[in-house]
């Protein structure tokens, strides 16, 4: 009896173990993937046609974005339909993308949140700032999400989280602070522009989360990501590029052709889109084995090894404010999520993670 | 349409109250006419996450030998939060 109850305990162990080690890998390949984004998602804007546009042209700037961001999601759903494809779930992601009255709207939402407003913004930051400053404003999503959470689902903040959230914000200070008091880029006058790109990621990315989960618990993490992305690209080109094609005269059909037509921006938009469709699987599935918060902790960690890409591609080093702002920032988040496997349970009133070793 | 492998899980377990994990497996190979170790293996991990996420709950475990290999087995149920994120989704009437 006794015998057979170690055995048992020893299984449990190295199940619970497993699972945990897969949810931390998971969440670990998003780091990576994430900071490898911004060297190809910066090259972009070193490519025909983007090179072409002159700093000064805000708008034509903008609506240059836009196209890179609806061809970039397009070239993210082929990935993803790859890997459903191996995986054997595209069935399961017509029959989740069918229930859009209850489930996949709130992807439709997430998509909305993720796409026109954190990449979309993300590109916005790389086009007019840098890859370094769009990488290190984003780390400002989890304290989005998590006020999210609070005022919508009453999830509790605990005092950790809370002193997490201060800490987080004051590394934002740190690497908005040059800028706010004009030390940085003052020749440049569309600076602007990467500022509010920079907000407008945090902001997308804290929410996409927060408005993504609704759907992610009822369903399977490889599909929902797939459902977000097919979502993002009917509302770019059914209505953002259509609309902004229409009511004004900038010239979107000849962007979107000559994108596709230049073999190295379309080069530098796969490997993004690579990048960023598994960084984004390998985000939800650590989300549904560790939970949201530890997942964000790990996966903040995409700003150092985006620095590290960064700096090995262009040989740059990252001012002095954006490194102490990025060690400030990813110890506010290990701050804020670290909490013991008791409390994030406690979060949604669920006892069955005690069993947890 | 078919309901998609989680939703299944989960209406499955809302009916029966609890179920085992190989089970609940049978019934949705039966159901959609899947079958292999590779499915399998897909329906525990969504197991897991379901789990993990705190919408069901592991009542009993047990271990199984077969050809020498050990397998260890859960028994499940619903949560109070899975069953109100059912009813959120409209897997389940209020």
């Amino acid at each position: 009896m006794n015998v057979s109850n170690s055995i048992l305990k020893q299984a449990l162990h190295k199940h619970y173990a497993r699972n945990q080690r897969w949810g931390f890998m998971w969440a670990l390949w998003t780091a990576v993937l994430w900071g490898a984004w911004y060297v190809p998602g910066t090259a972009l804007w070193y490519e025909h046609p983007y090179i072409d546009i002159s700093v000064d042209n805000q708008s034509l700037r903008l609506a240059a974005t836009a196209v890179m961001t609806w061809i970039h999601a397009i070239t993210v759903f082929f990935f993803l339909l790859i890997w459903n494809l191996v995986l054997g779930k595209l069935k399961d992601y017509g029959r989740t993308i069918v229930r859009f009255r209850k489930i996949s709207k709130w992807y439709a939402l997430a998509s909305l949140c993720g796409g026109p407003l954190a990449i979309f913004g993300s590109y916005m930051a790389m086009g007019f700032i840098g890859p370094v400053f769009a990488a290190i404003s984003s780390l400002f999503y989890p304290v989005i999400g998590a006020v999210i959470a609070r005022l919508w689902y009453k999830e509790k903040i605990s005092q950790r989280a809370a002193i997490g959230m201060c800490i987080i914000i004051f590394g934002g200070m740190v690497i908005y602070g040059p800028s706010l008091f004009g030390e940085m880029d003052a020749s440049n006058p569309n600076a602007w522009l990467g500022y509010l790109g920079g907000i407008m990621s945090a902001i997308g990315w804290g929410s996409e989360g927060a408005v993504a989960g609704r759907a992610m618990d009822v369903s399977d993490p490889d599909v929902g990501i797939h459902c977000r992305f097919s979502f993002e690209i009917l509302f770019w080109g059914l209505l953002i590029l259509p609309f902004i094609a229409m009511f004004s005269d900038l010239p979107i059909k000849n962007l979107i052709i000559d994108t596709l037509t230049h073999g190295k921006a379309m080069l530098w938009i796969v490997l993004a889109a690579a990048c960023h469709a598994y960084c984004y699987t390998a985000f939800y599935k650590s989300f549904s084995l560790i939970g949201v918060g530890r997942g964000e902790a790990i996966g903040n960690l995409y700003a150092v090894f985006a620095l590290i890409f960064i700096a090995a591609f262009t040989l740059q080093l990252p001012q002095w404010y954006f490194i102490l702002g990025l060690i400030i920032t990813v110890a506010g988040s290990f701050v804020m999520f670290s909490e013991s496997a008791e409390s994030v349970a406690e979060l949604r009133e669920n006892n069955d993670i005690k069993v947890y070793p | 349409m078919k309901l998609h492998h989680k939703g299944f899980l989960l209406i499955t377990l809302s009916k029966t109250g609890s179920m085992w994990d190989y089970q609940l497996i049978k019934k949705v190979f039966d159901e959609y006419g899947e079958s292999g170790d590779f499915r399998e293996k897909t329906l525990r991990i969504a197991l897991d996450e379901l789990s993990a996420a705190g919408l069901i709950k592991r009542i009993e475990n047990k271990i199984e030998t077969n050809k020498d290999k050990e397998k260890l087995l859960f028994k499940y149920q619903l949560s109070d939060f899975g069953i109100s994120r059912m009813v959120d989704t409209g897997l389940l009437l209020p």
